[in-house]
């Protein structure tokens, strides 16, 4: 039966967990991400999954134990952070590579050194071009949902391709917040059974896995993994409206909040989200039109779709929770990449904020609107990139 | 000799890279690899099959025949040129090549 609880965004993931019931779950403990599988582990111990849980040396192994398990027709979970994921490195490819249909709870955090344990974007960021599609949430509603649709957009068979589904750090991971867990049947409903592909235990069928691949055949095996992701959009939207029919949440590619008329914006992801919208509502109602546009697939990437929901927009400020040393944020590049082709192009800068978990309150966010304000009303931004909320400036 | 290899388009490709059949690298074409080219001289070969043995390619083909006295051996029948990638080790390893007086398997530039 669907009921209200109160729940840490972790404890979300794993209830999910159980509801998916996944055949097998190679993990390995690294905070923030451990209670999902710490709770986990506890289902796998009552019986209340069928799930083989098996507990690995690495977060190498780990995914490599994921990667064998699917590959031999499993459905596959599992959850990691920060540099548990960074360990995974070569096998986040692999899996995306051969096309495993992995779903992940992706708890972010900030990556060493000097070693930090709280919220930032630099674990996902760093990933963004291994193939996995990257669903971002606010909170813990949003993660829960989003991982109920996880295996179904992974495991269409326009896609085959792995999912990471991302929430902030203790943030999000470890508070309390109240939200709706769907009954436990309708869950399963929805995500059905698991097919497999080339499955290796089916030795009636012998196929060669990861077999050496050279000039001749590398670069068509990649030209499928881009389409794959290129349909991974339309599948998103399909399983979200799937989605909202059934349990009456919906969700695009990305959210548009008071965006209509705004002429301000602040483009941003994960939990900071829920502040800006706050924000939005206090400056909304003194008749100040600013809005927020809140990235939920970070890949695949909706260009065309965010520049036709920026249009009519004065000035945009991408905040972005991950450095790229040397470079812009890695949202803002996208962002700018999204504009480049628009007849009208808005003002467009970027701010780093919230590195290894530091606070922006929402003072700090009428802060950003006022500096926005001040660039529109002058025709300059003063300062393309920076820091926000670091001692000397 | 199997029909020429047709490199597939990506929309063909199998999910993930996987060889989703058993055997088939005998229909993959590895003569274009070639440089230079054993070939064959029939009426110096002697048929002792050093070269077939020593093919990592396999691309010595055999034949039914019988030796003087009229006992059944096997022969060589010729060279597989879609999988011999020209390596010259069956030139190497020929015993009448290496006698020096005449040449079994001869070793020269491919033409291409």
């Amino acid at each position: 039966m669907s009921k209200i609880v109160a729940i840490t965004g972790a404890g979300a993931m794993s209830e999910c967990m159980r509801q998916i019931n996944p055949d097998v779950v190679p993990a390995f403990p690294i905070t923030p991400s451990t209670q999902v599988i710490e709770d986990f582990s506890q289902f796998v111990a009552d019986g209340k999954v069928d799930t083989e849980m098996i507990t690995v040396e690495s977060e190498h192994s780990a995914m490599s134990a994921c990667i064998g398990a699917a590959a031999a027709g499993g459905r596959v979970m599992t959850a990691t952070s920060s540099a548990g994921m960074a360990l995974m490195w070569e096998m986040l490819h692999i899996a995306a590579s051969m096309r495993q249909p992995v779903v992940m709870s992706l708890i972010n955090r900030a990556l060493s050194a000097p070693i930090n344990i709280h919220a930032d974007h630099s674990d996902s960021m760093g990933a963004r071009d291994a193939g996995w599609i990257q669903l971002y949430a606010e909170n813990n509603q949003e993660a829960y949902d989003n991982l109920i649709m996880a295996p179904k957009i992974a495991e269409h068979m326009d896609v085959r391709l792995p999912i990471m589904v991302c929430m902030d750090g203790f943030i999000i991971s470890h508070c309390v917040q109240t939200m709706q867990l769907e009954d436990d049947n309708k869950v399963k409903e929805f995500i059905g059974e698991f097919e497999s592909t080339y499955p290796v235990l089916d030795t009636q069928h012998p196929a060669t896995w990861g077999a050496l691949d050279l000039q001749d055949y590398y670069m068509e095996h990649k030209r499928a993994q881009h389409m794959a992701m290129k349909n991974a959009k339309d599948v998103i939207e399909k399983v979200s409206t799937e989605f909202a029919n059934i349990f009456g949440r919906k969700y695009e590619l990305f959210e548009s909040y008071r965006l209509d008329d705004a002429e301000r914006v602040i483009i941003a992801i994960n939990s900071v989200c829920g502040e800006i919208k706050e924000v939005i509502d206090e400056r909304r109602e003194a008749g100040d039109k600013v809005g927020l546009l809140k990235i939920r697939s970070f890949r695949p990437f909706p260009y065309e779709e965010i520049a036709q929901a920026l249009e009519g927009v004065k000035i945009v400020t991408v905040l972005d929770r991950s450095e790229s040393m040397g470079a812009y944020g890695p949202l803002f590049v996208e962002i700018r990449a999204a504009l480049f082709d628009e007849p009208e192009k808005p003002m467009v800068y970027n701010r780093i904020f919230g590195l290894g978990g530091r606070e922006l309150f929402m003072s700090d966010i009428h802060d950003i609107f006022e500096e926005n304000k001040t660039y529109l009303e002058t025709g300059k931004v003063e300062k393309r990139f920076d820091y926000l909320k670091v001692r000397g400036g | 000799m199997k029909e020429k290899y047709r490199l597939k388009d990506w929309q063909e490709l199998p999910l993930g890279g996987v060889v989703a059949e058993g055997g088939n690298s005998a229909d993959y074409e590895t003569g274009t690899w070639r440089t230079s080219r054993p070939v064959w001289v029939e009426e110096n070969c002697i048929n002792c099959l050093n070269c077939w043995v020593f093919c990592p390619e396999d691309a010595f083909l055999l034949k039914d025949g019988v030796t003087k006295k009229g006992t059944p051996r096997k022969e060589i029948k010729s060279i597989n040129y879609y999988h011999c990638k020209g390596c010259g080790l069956c030139a190497r390893e020929c015993p009448v090549n290496k006698k020096g007086k005449k040449i079994a398997i001869d070793y020269v530039k491919e033409e291409h």
